[in-house]
């Protein structure tokens, strides 16, 4: 086990890297950034330009602004922002902001392998029951309807004809008037998570239902199963012993790219949410070319991706014991 | 002596699929006396092994037992309920499957899936059932039972895997096995050793078995008696020396020359013209009439039904008493 | 068990001689999901054909500027209701049609172009090539592909401030960016059908590689492109609404995504504004993705019940 998890670290490497040469080519594809920023701004001057090219390190050849960007984040330094608070650290603009999307994205994962699997599971079992044609109905709706679009939907009802629940943000900004919901930071953070996790739940968990149940289909046909109720075994140990298992491991593959997905698509949901994460953060940099932090971001969801996909790899491994052996 | 252990009468099994109902098992009458053992015998399709799930009722969905009687011990199988029924299987019946690299869970331990059948019906501790789990290795000649109890399936070769789904399968000594092809995916060299090691274990421990197979040479030395389906319907049904020299069905008869472990002998190996028919719309009357060559017109009109000729010899063909044919091993006139 | 079903099955379609694809067409014709999607499709299609006929207003008019019906509620005037500046909802939603069905048909067909071809060298060659061409999907794979499109998108109209490369760039990109799962799941196809008796009959013979590849492996694989390019454009569609929803997307182009970013500033005061064209992005999203798995239940070899 030892063995096979050391494997899978280092098989991340190269897969790291070469997201970084993309990312890092994409920030540059255009040339200089000094000149496309400035692009707009009739007043600058050449030398203006020049100083700021070398300021920043541009002048020099790209793959020596790679080696050199590379070295930085060994060291953990993702370099300056060229617009935020008078060029603030990225790194420590990044702590800022990750927690709240943290939060929101590891909270709803959770909970939508929580309510899958069991709901997954039901559905299978009472094929073609009202229950399950609710159920596939209500899947295959959540991974058509847009993610933002669930989010308006929901903050049109939830936030302003119910006024249930805030309809976006991340926390009160306390007044006199306003005070934290039942006067407590953590009870009011978690008024404001109630309808963004339960968007961005659903959007995880719809597809992720449809694959359990069509996986538990498949292997409640297998001959264990069969053998296991010709041996007598209870209902209870045939499905949730024998059949889930076996079920889950053609899922868990999937559960790790769609949390990938999901995270990349952080600037979706914390822009409909109002949502003071990483991905709003982008959103805003992307618009106004602010490149360390365009990086800085990709990197850390890139990372945040490729350790979910450990986490994927290695309960894979736990599940089905021919992987973890040879 | 002979008391009866299982009687099926009438028993209809169909799948509901999408391009129709299948009738895999329609209308079948099998006798199980206590300690013997039944040669199953039928070409694949033939519903021999949905015949065997029947009996358990855990035949996969979308098929459902229609009509019939399953007597066991002189109650209804399928007349009981669901907790009632989990008594018998594995504890009465057991069942041995044709592929031990599907039949046997690859994600849990050999001893977690002996463990938990012996637990299921017997009131022993979890040592105890370990211990019991061991001894049921040693029976089935496991080299080493307490070092492989803790492998997974895909460890073990399939000869072995075979091995540890017959020792699961009479881990509570049941009455009456079900054997579905059990050899056919193995090695030929390990088949024979497979065979002999049931038949061991079945005259040890007093069960009766119920061997199906598609291959006359297989039951020829092991079973008592022989059914024959074909197309989900009983042929004919003898103690298995009527059936190698007397048999009176057609297909009985073109099956034995199809066999070349038995064709060897008489140098006279057959293939059955045509293939198995289609159980969605079967051929009207007798189903073996378009591959027959002793059909007539009643044969196309009407179904025969399975009388008994001799005691003890029932056969489903209208000309059964007509026709004289010859057995590929000699036949009843040189016996 | 399986196995023994399948041939009872088999052996009926053998009877009627009927081949894999008249098989499969007539599943299809039963399949009421898969035809209840061709029909939204196709309603959608006919939208987007006859939209100046369809739409009461013009594509760049805005009626309701003039009148002062701006944010107006629907009314037999203005059925779904005005935007912000005045424009008909309902006519923006009809000529948002053309765009959804340009920018899932296009994407999808740049996607399974690159899938195809990297899938299916992938599978046939094995060894070196494969695994070249695997650890670059993977990467594409794992690639946070939301932001760099952002990155990319945003880059070029700032190349160009006049508005970009438009609805092709945005397609171009989404292509570019999500093949790598299409071409995973093709690899595997065609590592199946590799194994089959027939292409070793064909290598036996001396067919060429090229030929083993377009001719064999191609056709037997092709059943999985169709259902995975109807599934890859319903995909299209949700990425190209995401990305304008952001205003990362043409400014020149008419796209819901657009209109619901728009209305997004005002659902309090105005929920029709969004409320429509989502509806329309959800609507013809389903109806590929009905479409998609009724082709997949259909033209799937193994067993249906």
């Amino acid at each position: 086990m030892t063995r096979y998890i050391i494997r899978r670290l280092l098989y991340l490497i190269p897969l790291f890297l070469g997201i970084l040469i993309i990312v890092f080519a994409a920030t540059r594809v255009a040339g200089d950034p000094v000149r496309l920023m400035t692009a707009m701004n009739p007043h600058i001057t050449e030398e203006a330009r020049n100083n700021l090219t070398a300021y920043y390190g541009l002048d020099k050849p790209l793959w020596h602004q790679f080696l050199i960007y590379l070295a930085n984040l060994l060291k953990g330094d993702l370099g300056n922002s060229y617009v935020i608070r008078g060029g603030i650290e990225v790194t420590s603009l990044i702590g800022d902001y990750i927690w709240p999307t943290m939060l929101l994205q590891i909270v709803s994962i959770i909970l939508a392998l929580l309510i899958a699997i069991p709901v997954g599971v039901i559905s299978a079992r009472r094929k073609y029951s009202k229950t399950d044609v609710t159920v596939t109905t209500t899947s295959l709706l959540g991974t058509c309807i847009p993610i933002f679009y669930m989010g308006i939907i929901v903050i049109l009802i939830f936030a302003y004809y119910l006024g249930w629940f805030p309809a976006g943000g991340y926390v009160t900004v306390i007044s006199e008037s306003k005070d934290y919901f039942l006067g407590s930071r953590t009870l009011d953070i978690i008024w404001h998570m109630v309808l963004p996790v339960a968007v961005l739940t659903f959007a995880l968990l719809a597809p992720i239902v449809l694959l359990i149940r069509s996986s538990m289909l498949e292997v409640l046909k297998q001959d264990y199963v069969l053998a296991a109720r010709a041996n007598g075994l209870n209902d209870r140990k045939v499905v949730y012993k024998h059949a889930l298992r076996n079920a889950l491991i053609p899922v868990v593959t999937y559960v790790g790219i769609y949390f990938g997905a999901m995270l990349a698509g952080a600037p979706i949901t914390e822009t409909v949410f109002n949502w003071p994460g990483v991905g709003r953060l982008f959103v805003q940099a992307t618009n106004r070319l602010d490149f360390p932090v365009i990086m800085g971001i990709t990197v850390i969801i890139t990372l945040m991706t490729l350790i979910a996909n450990l986490i994927t790899d290695l309960t894979y491994g736990y599940i089905d014991p021919r992987i973890r052996v040879e | 002596m002979n008391k009866e252990l299982l009687r099926i009468e009438g028993l209809k099994t169909y799948f509901d699929t999408w391009a129709g109902i299948v009738k895999a098992v329609d209308g079948v009458d099998i006798e199980v006396i206590e300690g013997e053992t039944l040669g199953l015998v039928g070409e694949s399709g033939s519903g021999k092994s949905v015949t065997a799930l029947s009996i358990m009722r855990i035949v996969p969905s979308p098929g459902k037992i229609i009509e019939g009687k399953i007597i066991y011990k002189e109650e209804n199988l399928l007349e009981k309920s669901e907790k009632a029924l989990r008594e018998i299987r594995g504890k009465e019946i057991a069942y041995i499957f044709q592929d031990p690299s599907t039949s046997l869970n690859p994600v849990l331990t050999i001893a977690d899936q002996l463990l938990e059948v012996i637990l299921a019906h017997q009131e022993i501790s979890k040592k105890e059932a370990l211990e019991k789990a061991i001894e049921l290795l040693k029976l089935v000649e496991i080299p080493d039972p307490d070092v492989k109890i803790w492998n997974y399936p895909h460890q073990l070769s399939g000869g072995m895997k075979q091995r540890i789904a017959i020792a699961r399968a009479i881990a509570s000594q049941p009455n009456l096995l079900l054997a579905d092809e059990p050899t056919t995916n193995l090695d030929v060299t390990i088949q024979a050793q497979i065979l002999e090691l049931m038949q061991n274990l079945r005259k040890r421990l007093g069960m009766a078995m119920i061997l199906i197979t598609h291959d006359m040479g297989v039951v020829a030395d092991i079973a008592d008696r022989i059914t024959v389906l074909y197309a989900g319907r009983v042929c004919e049904s003898a103690d298995t020396k009527t059936i190698f020299y007397k048999a009176k069905h057609p297909y009985t008869q073109a099956l034995l020359t199809a066999v070349p472990s038995l064709a060897l002998r008489t140098d006279k190996l057959k293939v059955i013209p045509g293939n198995i028919p289609n159980l969605i719309e079967p051929p009207s009357g007798c189903r073996f009439h378009p591959r027959c060559e002793y059909a007539i017109e009643k044969c196309t009109e009407k179904i025969p039904e399975l009388i008994e000729i001799e005691p003890g010899h029932k056969v489903a063909c209208f000309r059964a008493l007509e026709i004289n044919l010859e057995s590929p091993l000699g036949g009843a006139k040189n016996n | 068990m399986q196995k023994i079903l399948r041939e009872l099955i088999q052996e009926k379609n053998k009877t009627k001689g009927a081949s894999q694809w008249n098989i499969a067409w007539r599943r299809f014709k039963k399949n009421k999901t898969a035809l209840a999607g061709f029909f939204i499709i196709g309603i959608i299609i006919f939208m987007a054909a006859f939209d100046s006929l369809i739409a009461p207003y013009g594509p760049n008019t805005i009626p309701g500027f003039y009148s002062g019906e701006t944010r107006a509620p629907p009314s037999s005037k203005y059925l779904f209701g005005t935007d912000y500046v005045g424009h008909d909802v309902f006519s923006q939603v009809v000529y948002g049609a053309s765009s959804a069905l340009f920018v899932g048909f296009a994407a999808a067909l740049i996607v399974m172009l690159l899938a195809t071809v990297v899938g299916v060298v992938a599978g046939f060659y094995g060894g070196i090539v494969d695994n070249i061409l695997m650890r670059i999907t993977e990467i594409f794979l794992v690639i946070p592909f939301l932001l760099i499109l952002l990155v990319f998108l945003k880059v070029i109209t700032a190349l160009a401030p006049s508005g970009g490369g438009g609805l092709f760039m945005v397609t171009l990109m989404i292509g570019i960016f999500s093949w790598a799962a299409n071409a995973r799941i093709i690899r595997g196809e065609v590592l199946r059908v590799k194994e089959q008796e027939y292409i070793e009959a064909a290598t036996a013979l001396g067919a060429t590689k090229t030929r083993i590849m377009i001719r064999h492996i191609l056709p037997n694989v092709l059943h999985v492109i169709i259902v995975l390019t109807t599934l890859m454009i319903a995909t299209a569609i949700l990425v190209e609404a995401g990305i304008s929803f952001l205003g990362f997307g043409d400014p020149n182009a008419i796209t819901w995504g657009q209109q619901l970013q728009k209305a997004s500033e005002a659902v309090k005061e105005a929920w029709w504004e969004g409320v429509f064209p989502g509806l329309f992005i959800t609507l013809l999203v389903l109806g590929f993705t009905l479409l998609g798995n009724g082709l997949r239940d259909s033209l799937d070899p193994r067993l249906r019940e």
